[in-house]
């Protein structure tokens, strides 16, 4: 059985294949049958679609310092 | 000259904030960001007899501030000189036989974690993408942040679809590596 395995590193490699939704049907195989025995590459695949989601969701508030308000302000009245 | 739909003079005051806050995310750099903002009220004052108000005023002005952020991008690929990652580039990960390193297994996380948490976890993430190569950071944002696809990002950064893929890869664990080292969820 162990001959027909993919390696580790195959398999975080399909898994990011997998989100792009690029995998064959010979790779969808190759990869479910890793998963169903690999613990390590199951949680990178929940993680990396973790991170993949939470940057997705990237939201910042920030200000500017009113310095630089003041800078940009200066720069634009210059171009009219 | 008339400008009934735009309000210049109330830009900065209005959407300097709101501008910045989008850009500095997906360029991870402060002094960088506020640049770009300049750049973007520079660009549409200039560009301001071409404004219709089919949008309004704030979409126009985002979407030259995405332009702008897209156009740094690629000015960068051009500047980087480094060579880009072929799949047989060692990434450090994995021993020989292609299984995880001791070091480098992946633990388990807790992703179950409450909103005052994941600020702390955005903290990490972004020292973590400072972490990584020049273009692995923006391949990284241009996918997860603009939302654009492979297609787009190729052509915007000039490359193969195949350093494409080892780039977001390679970006993926090293921020999983990174984020596993750091995030106290992740322990």
């Amino acid at each position: 059985m162990k001959f027909l395995m993919i390696s580790c590193k195959k398999a975080t490699w399909l898994v990011s294949k997998k989100e792009e939704k690029r995998l064959s049907w010979h790779e969808k195989w190759q990869l479910r049958a890793h998963m169903a025995l690999c613990s390590m590459c199951r949680r990178f695949e929940e993680q990396s679609g973790f991170i993949a989601r939470m940057a997705r969701q990237i939201h910042v508030h920030e200000t500017l310092s009113d310095t630089s308000k003041e800078k940009m302000q200066q720069a634009l009245v210059r171009e009219h | 000259m008339s400008l009934p739909l735009l309000n210049p003079d109330r830009w900065i005051n209005d959407y300097a904030d709101a501008l910045y806050s989008y850009t500095l995310p997906r360029v991870n750099d402060a002094a960088l960001a506020e640049d770009l903002v300049q750049e973007t009220f520079l660009s549409a004052w200039k560009a301001r007899n071409s404004f219709k108000g089919e949008a309004s005023e704030k979409s126009w002005l985002f979407t030259i501030c995405k332009n702008k952020i897209i156009d740094h991008y690629r000015k960068k690929a051009r500047d980087i000189t480094q060579s880009l990652p072929e799949p047989s580039t060692p990434d450090g990960l994995f021993d020989e036989s292609e299984h995880w390193l001791p070091e480098s297994q992946p633990g388990q996380w807790d992703m179950q974690q409450q909103p005052t948490d994941s600020k702390e976890f955005y903290a990490i993430l972004e020292k973590c993408r400072k972490k990584l190569q020049e273009m692995q950071q923006a391949v990284f944002s241009m996918k997860y942040l603009e939302d654009l696809d492979a297609a787009e990002i190729c052509k915007v950064l000039n490359i193969t679809s195949s350093n494409y893929w080892v780039l977001i890869h390679r970006a993926k664990l090293q921020l999983r590596g990174c984020l596993e080292k750091n995030w106290i969820h992740a322990k």
